[in-house]
Parts: C-alpha cells; sequence; structure tokens
C-alpha cells in the first residue's frame, strides 16, 4: 500500500495541478477540496494507466474514482493492481 | 415551474496539452464518438473539446448527485439542425435528470482568451426543494 500510495502522489505530483504541496495532502483528505479539477484528474487517470499498466474500466471513470488518494488505491486494488511497476 | 442554472470554464491550454500528451486516449475516455467526429483533429479541435468539457462539467452541476456520479460520456454535446448546441442525456445522467424532474436543457458554449465557457439552464417541472433551485 505504501508503495502503491507513493506512485500515485507521484502522478499526482505530475498530472495533478494541485495549488497545495501534496506533502500537506493526507491519503483521505479529498483532492478537489484541495484544488484537483475535473480535467486534471482525466490526466491523473491517464497517468496511472501509464504507471500501472492497466486500464480504468468505464465503472470507474467518475469524479469519486479520484476523489482521495485513498480512493484512488481503492480502484487500483479494485483493479487488481498491488504494487508499482515502476 | 423552476430553473436550475449550471456553468463552467475550462482552460482551452490544458486540453490542448492533454491531447497532445496522451492523444485518442484522452479524447475517447472523455467524449463519444459523435463529439470527437464533431471536434476533427485540426487546429480548433482542442478550442471544440474545451468547450464539451465544460459543457458536462456545467451539467453535472445541475444534477444533484449522491452516490452515483454521471460518465463524462453519459453527457453528449450534439448539434441542431440550425447549429445550436444541445445537450442529450444518456445512462445514469439521463435517469438522474428524470428523477429531478428535468425535462429540457439549453445549452451556451463560448470562447475567448484562452477559455471555453459553458452555461446550461434547465426547466425543472416536478416538486423539488434543493439549495440551488429558484422559483421564477
Amino acid at each position: 500500500m505504501g508503495d502503491l500510495n507513493a506512485t500515485i502522489r507521484d502522478v499526482l505530483e505530475a498530472h495533478g495541478r494541485l495549488p497545495v504541496s501534496l506533502s500537506s495532502v493526507n491519503d483521505d483528505d479529498d483532492l478537489y477540496e484541495n484544488g484537483l479539477t475535473s480535467h486534471a484528474s482525466v490526466n491523473v487517470m491517464l497517468a496511472l494507466e501509464d504507471a500501472f499498466e492497466v486500464e480504468f474500466p468505464d465503472s470507474l471513470l467518475r469524479k469519486s474514482t479520484f476523489e482521495s488518494i485513498k480512493a484512488i488505491s481503492g480502484a487500483l486494488e479494485s483493479m487488481g493492481v498491488e504494487a508499482p511497476s515502476v | 415551474m423552476s430553473i436550475l442554472v449550471g456553468i463552467d470554464v475550462q482552460a482551452i491550454d490544458e486540453v490542448e496539452a492533454s491531447i497532445k500528451e496522451f492523444g485518442a486516449r484522452y479524447t475517447h475516455r472523455l467524449f463519444t464518438d459523435h463529439e470527437v467526429a464533431s471536434c476533427g483533429d485540426g487546429p480548433g479541435a482542442a478550442s471544440g473539446f474545451a468547450g464539451r468539457f465544460a459543457a458536462k462539467e456545467a451539467v453535472l452541476k445541475i444534477l444533484e448527485l449522491n452516490e452515483i456520479v454521471p460518465r463524462w460520456k453519459s453527457i453528449e454535446v450534439r448539434r441542431s439542425m440550425g447549429g445550436q448546441p444541445e445537450v442529450a442525456l444518456h445512462g445514469e445522467a439521463a435517469e438522474i435528470a428524470r428523477s429531478q424532474g428535468i425535462e429540457e436543457i439549453s445549452l451556451s458554449i463560448s470562447h475567448g482568451g484562452g477559455i471555453a465557457s459553458a452555461t446550461v439552464i434547465a426547466q425543472v417541472t416536478q416538486g423539488r426543494i434543493g439549495a440551488r433551485q429558484w422559483a421564477i
């Protein structure tokens, strides 16, 4: 889980366009309340797909999937992701 | 009868950057085949996609969302015979709109200053109590 969340944080850092430092964001904090836009969440999703070599199914293409680091890791785990590929 | 208003903006350069980095993976995950075909792949494509994304977000703002959040492709922008933009709802977005009593949604999209903006106005015919409702 730790490595998974670390990779998610790397992706958020590169593609999330958050106006706040990720170090101040806890795993269960609401990313949208911390400045993640819907459009940026799409970029995060696509970058996560690259990082973990997966494809989010249609059922997970919702804003709620990306509302927190915890939610993202839960979604990835539901897709069978256990450890980062990079 | 009451009305609901939703508005959203989207920076066109952000869409352009996404298309450049992720290509068709980006466009086909967010937009229907009709929307992708309408926007094309020319120099104005990013502007078209940005307007449509803003429209989807504007529609989401007038829907009362609880457990179910509609997928982006369940909200589609089409053009009327006269060239005006229209909203077509599918799947869960259509179901939520029906449950709220939303019968018709009007859409306007504008571009300028590197920004695409979209405004939607919806008529609600059933009785509905909510913070975003204004009686007329």
